[in-house]
């Protein structure tokens, strides 16, 4: 076993070549909000400018096929790239996209050769941003429930229907949604999955009022819109894996979305709780003198560890072809529940200090607050944990009579 | 990255599989385990004869000269059984502690007959007043013409009632210095008698005015050997967690068979949720233990400082074991509970190793001096 990426003396030099590029091209006035929501416009200009010129070297989405605008890079020189730019406080992509790590991954299934070649260059370089048209009011955890209606009109579909919890702030190039395509057709056999070009008229975004859109900073997504659609019309070209088969399409962002694309990297709020607890005093003595407050950030240290070594496992299982069954949703909820759990360390270990993002009374500039919130909310996107084990025990093999196979990730 | 197992690891995996089915049926595992009879020899020497014992000592002690990966890929299959020892004390707490601390002359002499099988060398560290600490020792070597003489008792001494000779942690009367002697267990004024109730394997042993030959004081003298056995614990930590990992796989294993095939109310009790919630809890405490261990034992390989990683790796895999037991319980309910069904060897197994070497709450204080905190 090897847990870390061991380098060729090439690869060390791809990354003195990557942290150099990096240096140059990596804006020095990126700031992190503590909450996603107060990402400035001219903040998430600056991300994407960044974006496109990774996408340009093929580091934006450094394992996508190079033919469609990704980097064809081995696993290893991505980790390069994850690493290095996580050494600067950002993430890959360095925004909200799920088009990249989601959606593009279900046309590179399912899309025809020309599907491929119109949608995903413009997704794998940076030039398009995209997001997820999934939940709607009567479609949370049971997906396949969705009401939005896609019927065929000559060389078009024709839009109509409410789509909630979408995407950030700022706006987006492309919406892919799912859809009923056939409204007499069987549960699941009835959806169509669409690439939905936002210029397109009779869409109308709308930004809901949450207690909190996300949890993480940097990448986090900000404000969660809702979107309706008014007889939109999508040209037919942009139906993907054929009508009524999108819930077919589905199951691979789902997968994804579900934990099984893996994850490497620390938990960086666990640092900056440590950071916090370090540098400042309580009765004249630095906070991690105390034993209650030692014990609780060990509490948040051990499930930290276990989230990055199962992230870091599927990670692994993803990019080597492994055999991969409960292990994505696995994931998911051990993050979605150690987080709820971490809010509450957090309540133990600060105090109301943790749940003001006042700048005198407040800890950490914000980001504990943000996490008390955060912690709750991020329970829910991407399935909730109590749909995450009933995936798991599908996949276990209890749950049903037929064990349940994991999504396609091509 | 490469988490996958090389294939002389995944050979190993499957020959120490194959043993451990074959030679520790759970017929066998039930009739070691019950005080009323005897336990067989036949399996002990057939697992000697693998060389697995040696799996840590090198080729030139008479060992494998195995990673500690090997070693864990090893553990883990005899901790599916769970098959008792005296294997993690012999050949990987006291062959470490040798390695760490002995001098040549022991290594040579010690090594090859622990790997062989036929030395299997015990560690007596803790006392009724139990801890882990060099505090703890209270056993006194009174120097006594050209060797020792040992006073005092050792408790809960892990797979006590298995040695040949055991590894005693003893504190000298002169100077106060804590250190490791050797003495066979046959020798005059020693004595052990095993512990009764759910304990797995533990016993105490009596030293009464027992003499130690100087020779067989680790390193030659009892200064430094303290130091000596901190680091074997060190290195031994992710292996015994492996044994656990073991554990908990073995008893994920069988919940989820029982869920398939036990019907209740018309259909397999795994159709429900309640009972899946059991069953995911203990793949979750499985996983986690797992992947603590397995980064704990290649940082130790690799060279890596790992003593933050080997604390983490031995309170997850401890609290694992013993929850992922007590979910299995859950979900197998009365059957769970009778000794013929096989269940319970692991639940006494997880309560032991628990505390071996450092509890959790030990290892979590532990791992916060290894942070910086």
């Amino acid at each position: 076993m090897d847990f870390e990426s061991t380098y060729t003396p090439e690869q060390e030099e791809f990354r003195r070549e990557v942290n150099a590029w990096l240096k140059q091209h990596v804006p020095g006035d990126v700031e992190h909000p503590a909450d996603p929501a107060d990402l400035t416009w001219d903040q998430y200009q600056l991300r994407r400018e960044l974006g496109r010129q990774l996408g340009d070297k093929g580091w934006l989405w450094p394992t996508a096929p190079k033919e469609y605008g990704g980097g064809g890079l081995d696993v290893d020189s991505a980790v390069v790239i994850e690493e290095e730019i996580d050494s600067f406080g950002l993430t890959l992509p360095p925004y909200y996209d799920s088009g990249g790590r989601l959606g593009g991954n279900s046309i590179l299934v399912w899309g025809s050769e020309e599907q491929k070649q119109a949608f995903l260059p413009p997704i794998f370089t940076g030039r398009v941003r995209t997001w997820q048209l999934l939940s709607e009011p009567e479609a949370g955890s049971d997906l396949a429930n969705v009401k939005t209606q896609a019927i065929r009109d000559g060389d078009e579909y024709v839009l109509n229907g409410q789509k909630i919890f979408v995407g950030s702030d700022h706006g987006c190039d492309y919406m892919w949604t799912i859809t009923v395509t056939d409204p007499e057709a069987k549960r699941h056999e009835n959806l169509g999955w669409f690439m939905v070009p936002t210029h397109l008229n009779g869409i109308t975004i709308q930004p809901m009022d949450l207690l909190i859109s996300g949890g993480e900073s940097g990448a986090g997504s900000g404000v969660k819109q809702t979107v309706y659609f008014d007889n939109v019309r999508v040209p037919a070209f942009n139906l993907i894996g054929g009508e009524n088969e999108g819930w077919k399409v589905a199951t691979t962002h789902l997968e994804l979305e579900h934990g099984t694309g893996g994850r490497i990297g620390r938990n960086w709020l666990v640092d900056r709780l440590f950071d916090h607890c370090r540098t400042t005093e309580r009765r004249g003595e630095p906070m991690t003198s105390d034993p209650d407050v030692r014990d609780r950030l060990i509490d948040v240290y051990v499930e930290a560890e276990i989230v990055r070594l199962l992230n870091l496992r599927n990670y692994w299982m993803r990019h080597s072809g492994a055999n991969i069954t409960y292990e994505g949703p696995q994931a998911s909820y051990m993050r979605k529940t150690s987080g709820l759990r971490m809010s509450q360390a957090m309540l133990d270990i600060l105090g109301p200090a943790g749940l003001t993002h006042d700048p005198e009374l407040g800890a950490s500039d914000g980001h504990m607050e943000a996490h008390s919130r955060a912690g709750i909310v991020a329970i829910h996107p991407g399935g909730t944990t109590d749909i995450q084990k009933v995936i798991m025990a599908r996949r276990i093999g209890i749950g049903r009579e037929v064990r349940e196979r994991a999504g396609a990730l091509g | 990255m490469d988490l996958s197992l090389t294939p002389e690891q995944d050979m190993l995996k499957a020959a120490a599989s194959r043993l451990v089915s074959q030679e520790y049926p759970k017929e066998t595992l039930l009739q070691i385990a019950s005080p009323d009879e005897t336990t067989p020899l036949e399996p002990w020497g057939r697992l000697a004869s693998t060389g697995w014992l040696g799996i840590l000592i090198p080729q030139q002690y008479g060992g494998e000269g195995g990673s500690f990966t090997d070693a864990g890929v090893l553990f883990e299959e005899l901790g599916r059984g769970p098959v008792p020892g005296p294997h993690l004390t012999s050949a990987v707490l006291s062959a470490l502690a040798i390695l760490e601390g002995g001098t040549e002359e022991q290594k040579r002499d010690w090594l090859p007959r622990i790997a062989s099988g036929e030395m299997r060398l015990v560690p007596a560290i803790t006392e009724r007043d139990y801890g882990w600490d060099e505090r703890d020792v209270r056993l006194t070597a009174q120097v006594d013409g050209d060797g020792l003489r040992l006073n005092g008792s050792k408790a809960y001494v892990f797979d006590g009632e298995t040695a040949s000779h055991y590894l005693i942690a003893v504190r000298s009367e002169e100077s106060e210095d804590v250190g490791l002697v050797v003495v066979p267990a046959d020798a005059a004024g020693v004595r052990s008698r095993g512990l009764p109730g759910f304990a797995w394997n533990l016993a105490e042993v009596r030293f009464d005015n027992a003499s130690a030959d100087s020779t067989n004081v680790l390193g030659g003298s009892i200064a430094g050997g303290w130091d000596a056995w901190q680091r074997a614990v060190a290195k031994a930590i992710p292996v015994i967690s492996a044994y656990q990992v073991g554990g908990c796989q073995a008893v994920y294993e069988v919940s989820v068979d029982y869920s398939r095939t036990r019907i209740q109310f018309g259909t397999p009790i795994g159709r429900f949720q309640r009972v899946q919630d059991q069953v995911i809890a203990l793949v979750n405490h499985l996983d986690a233990a797992r992947w603590t261990t397995y980064e704990a034992l290649w940082k130790l390989d690799v060279g890596r400082d790992a003593a933050s990683s080997i604390s983490l790796a031995k309170a997850v895999a401890s609290e694992g074991y013993y929850e992922a037991c007590n979910y299995a319980h859950e979900v197998h309910a009365g059957v769970g509970s009778m000794t013929e069904y096989g269940l319970t060897l692991h639940t006494a197994a997880s309560r032991t190793l628990y505390h071996f070497l450092g509890d959790p709450k030990q290892h979590r204080r532990e791992l916060a001096t290894a942070l910086g905190l």
